[in-house]
């Protein structure tokens, strides 16, 4: 404290840190100090009972009571210590005992001991003659001890290794950890939509796009789905509140749908029921719109966005998600070309194990769904369904050449990359998950 | 999807001379998903154009095809009608429920697992052909407890019968009012005074369609002779229907007898139909090199007929294979036929370069420059609560777009701005580390009669120190840093936005978003505590 001029506080607080930091020990040691009592200071100013009687006695005896009287309630402590010192002779006469001095006795180690504590203190080590130490500690109020406890602060070996010319050049202790920051970045969800369209873009396509919004025709008639059909119904797509479209489609587009229903379903079309605005329930209205615009005969397109169903929120399922659809429009493309694409899409998203099986989707004939294996889960898992638009859905807006269409939700995809099991997670923006998420997995 | 519950043993059975581990393997490929498997039984999903597979006995008959243990068609045989087999309609029905059709099955055998399987059947056909029984519903009854001919008529609402399940009379308006099926259905029959009724030739009633059966008729599993009736709105749904039972009661074991409704054969609507089918369609849509007799063969697997006729395949087609529209569909089943396992991929030849949408390849940079900016993107959906977007933020409701009859609460409103979803994420992460900087973009709507969408971009920053300066520094860094546009700011008033720091956001003298520190009571309705900064610009306006 001295050297550092630290107030007490922050030398403790100095030491306690390079202690945690296992560069300083401390070690704590008792020390005990003597030092003279009442009685022991009174001996040391005018003799051990003992002396003063000797002293008393030294030009000739004196009888025994009158002895007492001068030495008063030191008297019993000063004949027995003499006695045993051998340093007087007591002689009875017919008055009484007298005692006289056998021989002049020299300083006695006790008084020594006296002396060289003095007023002060002194350690165990300072005093050669232990024995004489006990003996005056028997005498009451002679001896005092004192404990002190010290703490001696050293370097530890860690300590000492430190190269102090370089700490003095300003390094720090860069193994020290150091305060979280968290990178800003994408979305999780997001990067593996982004991962999807490279793949797409990467196996030729081109991205379109289309409205959230669609009217029913879009959304449903356009894709051969009866007006009564049960999919159309509030429980399962949202419909929105006062809105019609208008305009949403050329007469002759409308006129085609709606033989094709009547012919086909045998029930009377109606065209405001085609007008009723929806969320679109997939991304197919966009894809069939795009065919009806465009009429290609050759093509690789995809879309990629929000779809919505009337659904209750839960672990699986959200009302809002993600779908990506793509389509080839060729002369000679079959069921297994789409079969191939699909292998290849898989491959890309790091997944080989895939099967195909048969299925049923309302606008497409034939139409089969991918199994992949999953490792994690060992078992085999429903992705992507795929298949080629019915006539019913292409001949209407004059498309005669095959068009494979093929796709799903992304959301299942991302809880399979990310191991989430609640869907919800990716629209929770919790910043413990979004900040903790890595982006490779 | 529904679902079907098949006992192995049972189904076996009905197939014959195969393993259950070959019936379990192929189940996938006849279009099924296997939902569970235990040792006794498995849970199958089937398609609903599929009702025939609601039972065993259809399951039973398509695995005999894909197996090979039985092809072509599973031939329905009708008896002709006995004379007092028939429903006379009474012409006040025509105008309520006008289409009825009937059938006669005689000697089979009934346990539970069977009568479970009819009523799902039954409960099938009413949802999906039928559509909730308005097209189509069924009654099935015990023939014995019948006394032939009957009258199909109309009844008023004081009428009264024994309804299934019910031990006493029970009024038509009672059973409308207070039994669950009642309850459920009465919409069908709108409010018109008179119902439809089924009378036997003793005046018993027999059946309330659509509503319910009476008591009279029910089925156990000591019935052995069956009556079956289909009413409805449409013809084609009624004999759709009618011809799915009648599949399924053959293959159970019955006998079945065609029972006249005004001196027409309900038979007649059981009959097949022929499709023509060329091997090149099949061909070009498969990929594959099949002869025409090849084709013939995998349809007759999937329990159809077919002869090559003329260079042609003529295919026949069951009456219950309603789900087959036209060639297209026999592709498909040529495709079942050949097993889905044993196409191999193949790759189109033709080439092409793909690339991604302009608004793609934008927003991908704006994002970009955002995270160079040290802001983390949010997702939220495009579908919110008014709480959120209006009422928390103070924001004017007077043009919110609503969905209809929201299954959930929470999403019943599409967002017209990104800033309130922002704010919301920013009250759900109190506890997290500040500062907290977040930026999303995405749809947003807008509109009177029609609906707008644009596409816009907001973000927000938190922490003690965040306020005006900062994020303009951030609006113009994007700008520039994007399209090296320069912003103006002009003094503004919102609701969601502290007054006198708060501006409007302009390009080239153009209005495109605002900007400013959140207001203080929306900070408070959001529970957020520490300073919040933002901005949100529709960037269809000036960049999309």
């Amino acid at each position: 404290m001295e050297k550092t001029k630290l107030s007490a506080d922050q030398t403790r607080r100095g030491i306690e840190w390079l202690r945690l930091k296992n560069l300083a020990v401390v070690q704590e040691s008792e020390q005990l100090f003597f030092a003279l009592g009442k009685n022991g200071l009174g001996a040391n100013k005018e003799g051990l009972p003992e002396r003063k009687l000797v002293n008393l006695i030294s030009g000739a005896p004196v009888p025994f009571d009158d002895l007492r009287k001068k030495l008063l309630d030191e008297m019993n402590v000063a004949i027995a210590n003499a006695k045993k010192n051998d340093w007087i002779t007591i002689t009875k006469n017919d008055s009484g005992s007298i005692v006289s001095l056998k021989t002049n006795p020299n300083q006695t180690s006790e008084e020594k001991i006296l002396s060289v504590i003095g007023e002060g203190k002194i350690t165990q080590d300072q005093i050669k003659d232990s024995a004489a130490l006990e003996s005056l500690k028997k005498r009451p109020d002679y001896i005092v001890i004192e404990s002190v406890k010290t703490k001696t602060i050293s370097l530890s070996e860690e300590a000492k290794s430190i190269d102090v010319d370089a700490a003095d050049s300003g390094a720090i202790d860069v193994e020290a950890d150091v305060p979280m920051i968290h990178a800003a970045k994408t979305h999780p969800l997001k990067d593996t939509i982004g991962e999807i369209r490279e793949i797409f873009v990467s196996l030729g396509f081109t991205e379109i796009a289309g409205n959230l919004a669609q009217p029913g025709f879009w959304n449903f008639d356009a894709l051969f789905t009866p007006q009564d059909h049960p999919a159309r119904e509030m429980q399962d797509t949202f419909y929105i509140k006062d809105k019609r479209a208008q305009n949403f489609a050329t007469q002759a587009q409308i006129n085609s749908v709606s033989t094709y229903h009547k012919k086909g379903w045998k029930y009377p079309w109606n065209l405001d029921a085609a007008r009723k605005m929806v969320l679109r329930t997939h991304t197919t209205c966009v894809t069939i719109k795009y065919l009806a615009e465009n009429k290609p005969t050759e093509a690789r397109v995809f879309s990629l966005g929000r779809v919505f169903r009337n659904e209750k929120v839960s672990y699986k399922h959200l009302v809002e998600f993600n779908q990506v659809e793509g389509i080839v429009v060729g002369k000679n493309v079959s069921l297994r070309d789409l079969m191939g694409i699909q292998t290849q899409f898989y491959k890309k998203l790091g997944l080989n194990k895939i099967k195909f099986w048969p299925t049923f989707f309302p606008y497409t004939e034939p139409s089969l769904q991918t199994m992949v294996y999953n490792e994690k889960l060992d078992k085999w898992i429903e992705l992507f369904g795929m298949g080629i638009f019915r006539p019913e859905v292409t001949r209407p807006f004059g498309i005669t050449r095959p068009v494979l269409a093929w796709g799903g939700g992304i959301e299942r995809i991302a809880m399979l990359k990310y191991g989430l099991d609640d869907v919800r997670e990716f629209y929770n923006n919790n910043l413990n998950w979004l900040r903790s998420t890595p982006k490779c997995q | 999807m529904p679902v079907v519950t098949l006992y192995l043993s049972r189904l076996q059975k009905l197939v014959g001379k195969t393993s259950k581990n070959r019936i379990i393997d192929s189940l996938p490929f006849l279009g099924l998903d296997i939902e569970e498997q235990t040792d006794k039984y498995i849970r199958v999903e089937y398609s609903p154009n599929r009702p025939d597979y609601a039972t065993d006995v259809g399951i039973a008959t398509g695995l005999q095809g894909l197996l090979g243990i039985k092809k072509g068609i599973a031939k329905l045989v009708v008896k002709k009608a006995d004379r007092n087999y028939s429903i006379r309609t009474d012409p006040a029905v025509k105008k309520i429920r006008p289409y009825v059709l009937g059938l006669i099955a005689k000697g089979g055998k009934l346990d539970d697992e069977i009568i479970r399987q009819l009523i799902a059947l039954q409960e099938d056909l009413h949802f999906g052909i039928g559509r909730r029984r308005k097209k189509a519903s069924i009654g099935i009854h015990n023939l014995d407890a019948v006394k032939l001919p009957l009258l199909y008529t109309v009844k008023s609402r004081v009428h009264k019968f024994v309804p299934l399940a019910a031990d006493k009379e029970v009024s038509v308006s009672q059973i409308l009012d207070t039994m669950d099926a009642g309850k459920e259905y009465s919409a069908i029959l709108g409010s018109a005074s008179g119902v439809p009724m089924i009378l036997d030739a003793q005046q018993n009633t027999i059946s309330f369609p659509p509503i319910i059966n009476s008591a009279l008729t029910t089925v156990t599993t000591s019935t052995t002779n069956i009556l079956v009736e289909v009413t409805g709105n449409d013809p084609s749904a009624v004999s759709d229907t009618l011809s799915v039972i009648a599949s399924a009661l053959q293959g159970l074991g019955f006998t079945l007898y065609d029972v006249k409704t005004d001196k027409k054969s309900s038979a007649e609507s059981l009959k097949t139909r022929i499709i023509s089918l060329e091997s090149t369609l099949v061909n070009q849509i498969l990929g594959l090199n099949l002869s025409s007799a090849q084709i013939c063969n995998m349809l007759r697997k999937c329990r159809l007929d077919a002869v090559v006729r003329n260079k042609k395949i003529s295919c026949t087609i069951p009456r219950y294979r309603f789900d087959i529209f036209g060639p297209m569909d026999l592709v498909e089943e040529v495709g079942l036929g050949y097993g889905i396992q044993n196409l191999s991929p193949t790759l189109p030849s033709s080439v092409s370069v793909g690339q991604k949408s302009e608004t793609t390849l934008k927003l991908d940079q704006l994002g970009q420059i955002m995270i160079g900016l040290g802001f983390a993107e949010a997702l939220n959906s495009s579908l919110t609560s008014k709480q959120i977007l209006y009422n928390n933020t103070k924001r004017d409701s007077a043009k919110l777009i609503e969905v209809a009859e929201s299954k959930s609460q929470e999403h019943t409103v599409l967002r017209d701005s990104i800033l309130p979803g922002l704010l919301e994420n920013l009250s759900k992460n109190i506890h997290e580390q500040y500062p907290q900087k977040l930026f999303e973009t995405g749809i947003v709507f807008s509109g009177n009669s029609s609906i707008t969408e644009s596409i816009s971009f907001a973000c927000v920053t938190a922490h003690k120190d965040s306020g005006y300066t900062e994020i303009k520094s951030v609006l113009q860094s994007l700008l520039k840093t994007d399209s090296n546009i320069e912003c103006k700011t002009k003094t503004a008033q919102d609701p969601m936005f502290e007054k006198g720091k708060t501006a409007e956001i302009l390009v080239n003298g153009k209005k495109i978003g605002l900007v400013g520190e959140i207001d203080s009571q929306v900070m408070e309705n959001f529970k957020i505590r520490v300073p919040v900064s933002g901005f949100e610009i529709i960037l269809s306006d000036f960049l999309i």
